[in-house]
């Protein structure tokens, strides 16, 4: 009798036990204009009942250690090499932006892509997503760099230009608006065909997406459903950052670029209103083999992604 | 017989303690304390394949200019200004503050903002070299001067020497060992300052190595670089030890 009513005492609580309510999620970077979808649909997730924690840590490398030790449950980023070589099983679930870079050029020194064959460039950091356009570009043009030069952080290579340290290097958008502001007429961004691949995807241990997949998927849910919105209206962000009073003390200066950052990432096309999922995997897989980030030439997708939380979140939002 | 057999035990103990210490980070390593702490045996092997493969060599041929053009400005200049504060009033009086809150200020939050000055080249580690190294250098060539034994000037003067004879023959002879500490403490602080500016500035040399490994997750390579300056560090203050005891014993 004991046995069976101890049973179903397990049973029940094991049934009406809520998933994990409350997410760990590691960013490694400030917070900023940028993370702005990601903000709102944590607090539209904090309504449904998930309570999003968000940390920013300084780099991705350390936002990434805080999710293989545990410490953390979802991080932010592109850690591939990370999860090539380390073995806990960490799977990507969902692509929250594409890279948008502009290589940029001192127009007194080169105009075209042919003028950079023999000269120095500055990228972000060895095996970064820049250093890896910029060598796409150089394989495409057939030309060679003389050196490849580290500076991180867009806004430094920004200042580097403008005081003329660096001549030439690729910057994200809201730096590169700053600088073409800033010396009107100095500067070239040179054409760059679509690079397709992930800046920022979400990523997580893979035995903590098995057991928390009702938490997840309200999280995935919300984050498709602000993408959409932005894409139907770049503005809604805006208006949706004023009414949930998200990132009160920005400077003004930064307030005005909003709008345009994200009209501007609309017309790239760099949110996705799917999550990304098997397109996106693929894209990476290529693009991170191709920047030396990852060793291995046969990558599996199943090592890296997981669709599991993206299907089930694209099932209730048809 | 028992003067070497001392030294074979002294020997025989710092082996131990290194094979005690190599052995707890490889039992750490295969626990593991954590999926991205590398063991001891393959953090040797990857510190094997970048010598081998030439990275680690590029990689200090491009640490060590900073490091050297600082300690050697520091080196000449910083003697210098020690020097002058020890042997003058108003020299010391002018600089002594400038140097006793260069000693305290914490480093690591004033050297991004060097860059902001020298930009992001060589000029910018050279300083952050200069500026962890010098408060050392000149303070300890400072005290040195002014901690001379004042029975020893005095018999100078007794003896009716010159200012010039004071200086060269007694308080530079005196004032030498303490001003040799300085500069091996100076390399110490050096070699902080050059990692530091090197992680915080732009990755080059070691700091590129550390920085980039760690970014692609190569962590025994990571640990490998790291290990790597410590014991340049470590095995370069030793050398300095023992010639400093060899020259004033």
């Amino acid at each position: 009798m004991f046995k069976y009513l101890a049973a179903a005492l397990i049973a029940l609580l094991s049934s009406s036990a809520p998933a994990q309510s409350t997410l760990k999620y590691a960013l490694g970077d400030v917070v900023s204009i940028d993370e702005l979808p990601l903000l709102v649909a944590v607090e539209r997730a904090k309504k449904r009942g998930v309570n999003v924690e968000v940390t920013a840590f300084k780099s991705e490398e350390i936002a990434t250690q805080a999710v293989i030790n545990g410490q953390a449950d979802i991080g932010q980023g592109t850690p591939y090499a990370a999860v090539e070589k380390v073995n806990v099983p960490i799977r990507f679930f969902y692509q929250l932006s594409s890279l948008q870079f502009y290589p940029i050029v001192n127009k007194e020194f080169y105009k075209s892509w042919k003028d950079l064959d023999g000269q120095e460039i500055v990228v972000h950091a060895r095996g970064s997503g820049t250093e890896a356009i910029m060598n796409l570009m150089a394989k495409q043009q057939r030309i060679k760099y003389k050196n490849v030069s580290y500076v991180p952080g867009s806004q430094v290579r920004a200042v580097g230009l403008l005081k003329g340290n660096i001549k030439a290097s690729i910057l994200d958008a809201s730096n590169k608006n700053y600088v073409m502001k800033e010396a009107p007429g100095k500067f070239i961004i040179l054409p760059l065909g679509r690079v397709k691949a992930s800046d920022e995807a979400l990523f997580a241990r893979k035995e903590f997406l098995e057991k928390n997949q009702a938490a997840v998927a309200v999280l995935v849910e919300e984050l498709i459903r602000v993408n959409r919105q932005i894409n139907k209206d770049p503005g809604s962000i805006v208006a949706e950052r004023k009414k949930l009073g998200l990132l009160k003390d920005l400077p003004a200066k930064l307030e005005a670029e909003i709008l345009p950052y994200f009209k501007e990432g609309v017309e790239t096309g760099i949110f996705p209103n799917d999550g990304g999922g098997e397109r996106a995997a693929k894209n990476d897989l290529e693009f991170f083999h191709l920047s030396g980030a990852l060793k291995s030439a046969n990558t599996k997708v199943e090592n890296f992604w997981t669709f599991a939380p993206l299907k089930a979140a694209l099932a209730k939002l048809k | 017989m028992a003067g070497k057999s001392d030294v074979a035990g002294r020997l025989g103990w710092q082996l131990a303690s290194f094979a005690v210490f190599f052995g707890l980070w490889e039992l750490a390593g295969r626990w593991p304390v954590s999926a991205a702490f590398p063991s001891f045996s393959s953090t040797f092997l990857a510190l094997m394949e970048m010598l081998r493969d030439g990275s680690l060599g590029r990689a200090y041929w491009l640490t060590l200019q900073p490091l050297v053009i600082g300690i050697v400005l520091c080196g000449v200049a910083g003697i210098g200004f020690g020097i002058g504060m020890g042997l003058s009033r108003t020299v010391e009086w002018l600089t002594l503050p400038v140097f006793i809150i260069l000693q305290a200020a914490p480093m690591a939050a004033l050297i991004p903002l060097i860059t902001y000055v020298y930009g992001i080249g060589l000029a910018s580690k050279v300083l952050a070299v200069i500026l962890l190294a010098a408060p050392v250098i000149v303070m300890n060539s400072y005290k040195g001067i002014r901690n001379t034994h004042p029975s020893l000037i005095q018999m100078c003067r007794s003896f009716l020497g010159t200012r010039r004879q004071e200086v060269l023959k007694i308080v530079l002879p005196h004032a030498a060992a303490l001003i040799f500490t300085g500069l091996r403490l100076g390399l110490a602080m050096g070699f902080i300052g050059i990692v530091i500016a090197e992680l915080l500035i732009t990755p080059t040399g070691i700091g590129d190595l550390i920085t980039y490994h760690s970014s692609v997750a190569d962590y025994p390579k990571m640990f490998a670089a790291i290990a790597s300056i410590v014991a340049v560090a470590a095995l370069s203050l030793h050398a300095l030890e023992r010639l400093e005891r060899r020259l004033f014993p």
